[in-house]
């Protein structure tokens, strides 16, 4: 319990400093890591936590920026509202995956939310008329409410941002560790067949998972829409998806704020990397994935606990799911 | 009428390309269990190799087309030392499941931006390989398609010949059907999952080779092909090399003929509304059995 109210004290301090630092570019940083964080956490729900592998995030991240960006460009919409569509509108496109994908194991939804993914980009890049094609969506505002210009502007958006994914990752946090459905993902990563026979009803928490973690994941393509004000196909592409997987396994899967951690320093890293080449952030992003899955899969959360029932269950988190798959 | 027939010849030339890249990751699939993310990345260090070898330096273009599949094979063959037996090392007797489309994935990522990192971002263009049209009745196709199409027949016969007769193709056949057994008749299993992954990658750098003057070579080249050949290996059924064969053969007519009725930017959603409906109303495929659970 204390080390918990640490974590949080620690997580909260760190958090804020940026806002002490008030550096116009570190804010910036700051607020993308934020957004990173988000995204990242709501697929370790689904893939960590619950163990059904979506390689298709982007798709629903890109699918609430688009529908944040489309509401507020086409229909005049205050950020307010487009937050909260964008939200709805990737948490029901994710529970229409989730229903073909309850006779989907392993191998066989990771492949289908990565070919789900791609749909949504070649939609993005085509329909003209909605979101620009090629070019995306932009002059479409920002966050209602902040200050029009300045430091101020800056401080206050990267506080919005970091109060609205605080509230994302600590919901997430609540559901896993408070509620029968945290118990129920668990049992469906362990063994879903056991599971089933013990009377948990999998079909409801699997579509509960699906749900809340693309919604998630939407309410971070809205912040991101908001935050940088273009939005193009590219958000949609599987780079996309790789970056976060790749945060996720850095951090920790299995664990929520393990990726949420995992992002904010490889965004950190990479960015860094910016320094000595464009490229290079990407090749790092890869080597990391690589080494972490090979000889750490526990990832930087698996660092601090090292107790062995703890550890085989982390390493579970992926390696239940698709076992069955074949 | 001309036009239907132009579009046919068209997605025969696209499918044999697929099938080139389907039963390479069918036969990596079947082998090693392992789902090969970074399947498209060959594809494209094959076209960067026939573009150095070819635009750069001059060579022959069949010698550039043998050197693609030769890098390829080389890099193939670290594959599997490198990546997947350490892991399986660490995991012991523990199911790999998704960490090897995950591993893959960072595979394919690192490979992605390594090109970008050497090769720039721009749009190689190479030149036809072979020039000049071949006329088929009231229509034409460029000699470079048929050459596509040639070549992979020949490659897909070369490798069904080699898992059929060949000593080391029986004992990449017996390892997919069973690698305790055939393990313990003798064979090697490192080397046949190093080998298998080889040749299979070795397909892919081959097709980059092919298909540089008719795609440009770029990083992401092979990536959407990869996703493409996912539908294509399920659609006939993972793990069978005659249903990825037919399933190439399928999405390529299909693609190049629904053009016809929807405009093309669109073509390339039919792979994956293919494959979402394969996996919902028959996901064992065309010619897989369905595995009873």
């Amino acid at each position: 319990m204390t080390r918990r109210s640490l974590l949080v004290a620690g997580g909260t301090a760190t958090a804020l400093l940026p806002v002490l630092v008030g550096h116009p570019f570190v804010l910036s940083l700051a607020t993308q890591a934020m957004i990173w964080a988000l995204l990242a956490s709501s697929w370790d729900l689904l893939s960590g936590y619950t163990g059904q592998i979506s390689f298709g995030h982007a798709g629903f991240f890109a699918l609430g920026a688009y529908t944040a960006a489309a509401a507020s460009k086409h229909l005049g919409f205050s950020s307010w509202i487009g937050m909260l569509l964008g939200a709805v509108v990737a948490a029901l496109v994710g529970l229409g995956a989730g229903f073909p994908a309850l006779r989907l194991r392993g191998h066989y939804l990771a492949l289908v939310t990565l070919a789900l993914a791609e749909l949504i980009r070649l939609v993005a890049q085509n329909w003209l008329a909605v979101t620009g094609g090629p070019f995306g969506i932009y002059d479409f505002g920002s966050f209602a409410g902040l200050p029009v210009s300045g430091p101020a502007r800056a401080r206050a958006a990267y506080l919005l941002v970091a109060v609205v994914v605080a509230a994302g990752i600590g919901l997430m946090v609540f559901v896993c560790h408070r509620t029968r459905a945290g118990r129920g993902f668990r049992a469906i990563r362990e063994d879903e067949i056991l599971a089933e026979s013990l009377g948990i009803n999998t079909t409801a928490y699997k579509l509960l998972a699906f749900g809340l973690s693309s919604g998630l994941a939407g309410l971070a393509g809205t912040l991101y829409a908001y935050y940088i004000q273009l939005v193009s196909p590219t958000v949609a592409s599987a780079a996309t998806t790789s970056l976060v997987i790749g945060m996720a396994v850095f951090g920790g899967l299995g664990t929520i704020w393990g990726p949420a951690l995992g992002a904010v320093l490889l965004f950190a890293i990479s960015e860094g990397l910016r320094f000595i080449g464009v490229v290079y952030n990407l090749v790092a992003v890869g080597l990391v994935i690589m080494i972490f899955v090979i000889f750490l899969p526990r990832g930087l959360a698996g660092l601090r606990f090292r107790r062995e029932g703890r550890t085989l269950r982390r390493d579970a988190a992926m390696t239940g799911a698709g076992g069955s798959g074949a | 009428m001309e036009s239907l027939l132009e579009f046919l010849i068209q997605g025969v030339v696209l499918g044999g390309l697929y099938a080139l890249f389907a039963v390479g990751i069918t036969l990596i699939f079947g082998v090693l269990n392992v789902i090969n993310v970074a399947h498209g990345e060959f594809f494209a260090v094959g076209g960067y190799i026939l573009f150095a070898g070819v635009v750069l330096l001059h060579f022959p273009a069949a010698l550039g087309v043998v050197a693609s599949g030769l890098g390829a094979f080389l890099l193939g063959l670290a594959v599997y030392p490198l990546l997947i037996a350490p892991l399986n090392r660490r995991l012991g007797r523990r199911p790999a499941g998704s960490l090897y489309l995950v591993l893959t994935l960072g595979l394919s990522t690192f490979m992605q931006s390594s090109l970008l990192a050497i090769g720039g971002g721009d749009y190689r263009q190479v030149p036809p390989l072979v020039r000049g049209i071949l006329e088929i009745g009231p229509t034409g196709v460029s000699y470079q398609r048929v050459l596509v199409l040639v070549v992979a027949t020949i490659l897909l016969a070369a490798l069904f010949a080699f898992l059929r007769w060949h000593r080391q193709g029986l004992a990449v056949r017996a390892v997919s059907q069973n690698p305790e057994a055939a393990q313990a008749m003798g064979i090697h299993l490192a080397r046949i999952f190093s080998l298998t992954l080889a040749l299979g990658v070795a397909l892919a750098g081959m097709g980059g080779a092919l298909m540089a003057p008719l795609f440009n070579v770029y990083p992401a080249v092979g990536f959407p092909l990869t996703i493409k050949a996912f539908a294509i290996t399920i659609l006939g059924g993972m793990g069978n090399l005659a249903g990825a064969l037919l399933a190439s053969l399928i999405i390529g007519v299909a693609e190049s003929m629904v053009v016809i009725v929807v405009p093309s930017q669109w073509q390339n959603g039919v792979a994956f509304l293919v494959m979402i409906a394969v996996l919902l109303l028959r996901p064992q495929g065309l010619l897989g059995r369905a595995v009873t659970r």
